[in-house]
């Protein structure tokens, strides 16, 4: 516990004069709650229309902001801009090899180990704010949407759960680039050019021609975590409990491949020269 | 205080990046403090290795308390006074990218400083500092050194690693040519005495009855001797002169320069 608090400390003393991470972590507190609040705000103006549509549409869609269904929609939506703490995850790797203080910390008395563990709990931490950032989201914005009192307010709290683990995963697949890269542009680069638009295509493609094999490309892996919320699937009743049930599934495939993510930045970590 | 010798690529900083475990070694094994190198070992030496390496985002100050808080040497207290020792007090919360060469390589010395290890490794520690700066540098390693520090240091400059060094090694593409105390590194096979009068020719006469090798140089106007290592004894020669009629107007041992020696042993 001593040698988490030790590591933690050197981590808050990088950050806190870092002024792009407080700058990033910003925008991603605004983008946040900003992506839902657009998303509920369209669904606002849908059903408020007095017409026939408008009315047609309320029955079909349900509130998907209203409990419990909140938990689920707020993770989809929030789930979209992971990017942007991935590009502080990867900046606060490549800044190591950038300013050559990866070589510093172990010169001045860490192991290669401790190195990337600081690194390792740097990941969790943001892990953990965005998702305390979510969970905030979601229970105001159930609570607003909230037309009577239901007993269900929790029953989709899981979701806080996969989306820790989809965040978890994917910001670790983005340290993965920036531990291999080391240079930030060309690893940032890489990262926003993989998670858009080139998996998605190929997941894309891969639903159509290949037997759905893209749900084991690595942002895919978790990004199955969190399906798409009921309103979006009304059309595919069966394609959505079937993307329910695979969530159990792919738990399991995000835990290994986030394992194994971390076991190759430890095992080459501790082979290769700090150049 | 140990000087590690030689040149450009030799591998004077690959051997401190092995023992600083930044890179890893084909083969051998080191000690520190008799025991094998391991992260808590390292925390116990103040080291600066080729470049300074700190955030550059950050001003000294707060490089300074990174290192303390991953080395544990020291308190924050001692941040100031190693930041006072190598005049950098003044710009302690300037952030780091705003520094001259010479600054980073103060901050640098003064990182290695912090806590007072008694180990310290130093890369080039004058590497870009102006000459009333590696002035201060030298003279804060001999200050070092007198309170009984263990320096390793290694350098190109033979001059610098003459003036401050006890022990050497001097490498050569990764090999080790040479090792032990800087006198006897310097020293030649054989005794040189350097010798002076007004009549050169009479003092070479004389001297002849002494040794063989006997070199006149006119130019300079003095009289070289060599003897066997070892046996050149000043005031005897002093003496057998004067009893021959010879006033001596100089009278040296001469020493081979480290630079003279250096540039034999790795025949450059």
């Amino acid at each position: 516990m001593k040698f988490m608090k030790a590591l933690i400390y050197t981590e808050w003393l990088k950050m806190r004069k870092y002024n792009a991470f407080w700058w990033i972590m910003g925008i991603t507190t605004l983008s946040y709650p900003g992506i839902n609040f657009i998303f509920h705000f369209v669904y606002q103006q849908i059903v408020q229309q007095q017409s026939q549509t408008g009315q047609m549409a309320k029955i079909l869609l349900g509130n998907p902001f209203s409990f419990p269904e909140a938990w689920h929609t707020v993770a989809y939506f929030s789930s979209w801009f992971v990017f942007i703490p991935a590009v502080v995850v990867i900046m606060l790797i490549t800044n190591e090899y950038g300013f050559k203080t990866h070589r510093q910390n172990i010169i001045d008395g860490w192991s290669r180990n401790q190195f990337l563990s600081s690194k390792l709990i740097d990941v969790m931490l943001i892990t953990l704010i965005i998702t305390l950032l979510y969970s905030v989201i979601s229970f105001v914005t159930g609570n607003l949407n909230q037309e009577r009192l239901i007993k269900s307010t929790w029953e989709q709290v899981h979701y806080v759960g996969l989306f820790a683990l989809q965040t978890f995963s994917q910001l670790s697949l983005a340290f993965f680039i920036g531990f291999l890269v080391r240079k930030a542009f060309i690893a940032l680069g890489i990262f926003i050019f993989y998670f858009f638009p080139f998996e998605p295509i190929i997941v894309a493609l891969l639903k159509e021609y290949g037997n759905d094999s893209g749900r084991f490309l690595p942002l895919e892996i978790s990004d199955r975590l969190i399906p798409r919320p009921a309103f979006l699937a009304k059309l595919d009743e069966a394609g959505y409990k079937e993307s329910l049930n695979a969530i159990p599934q792919h738990v399991l495939y995000t835990l290994l491949l986030t394992g194994v993510v971390w076991g190759v930045c430890f095992w080459v970590n501790k082979r290769r020269d700090l150049k | 205080m140990f000087g590690i010798l030689g040149p450009n690529g030799s591998g004077k900083t690959t051997l401190l990046g092995v023992v600083m475990d930044v890179l890893k070694a084909n083969s051998g094994s080191f000690l520190w403090f008799s025991r094998h190198g391991t992260s808590e070992q390292r925390k116990k030496i103040g080291s600066l290795l080729e470049t300074p390496n700190f955030y550059s985002y950050m001003s000294g100050s707060d490089n300074l308390r990174v290192t303390q808080a991953i080395s544990g040497r020291g308190a924050k207290i001692d941040i100031d006074a190693v930041l006072k020792k190598v005049n950098l007090y003044d710009r302690r919360w300037a952030p780091f990218k705003s520094f001259s060469l010479g600054m980073k390589q103060r901050l640098a010395i003064a990182a290695a400083l912090l806590g007072n290890p008694k180990v310290m490794v130093l890369d080039e520690p004058t590497n870009g500092l102006d000459p009333v700066g590696i002035a201060e540098i030298r003279q804060l390693i001999v200050e070092l050194r007198e309170q009984g520090h263990t320096i390793i240091m290694a350098s190109h400059l033979l001059d610098e690693v003459e003036k401050v060094c006890t022990h050497a090694a001097i490498l050569k593409n990764g090999h080790l040519i040479t090792t032990g105390e800087v006198e006897d590194i310097m020293m030649d096979d054989d005794d040189v005495v350097e010798v002076s009068a007004a009549d050169l020719n009479a003092l070479a006469a004389v001297l002849s009855k002494l040794g063989k090798e006997i070199v006149t140089d006119e130019k300079n106007h003095t009289v070289q001797i060599t003897l066997p290592r070892g046996s050149a004894r000043l005031d005897e020669i002093n003496r057998f002169c004067f009893d021959n009629g010879i006033v001596l107007s100089q009278l040296v041992l001469k020493k081979k320069r480290l630079e003279a020696r250096f540039f034999e042993l790795t025949n450059n």
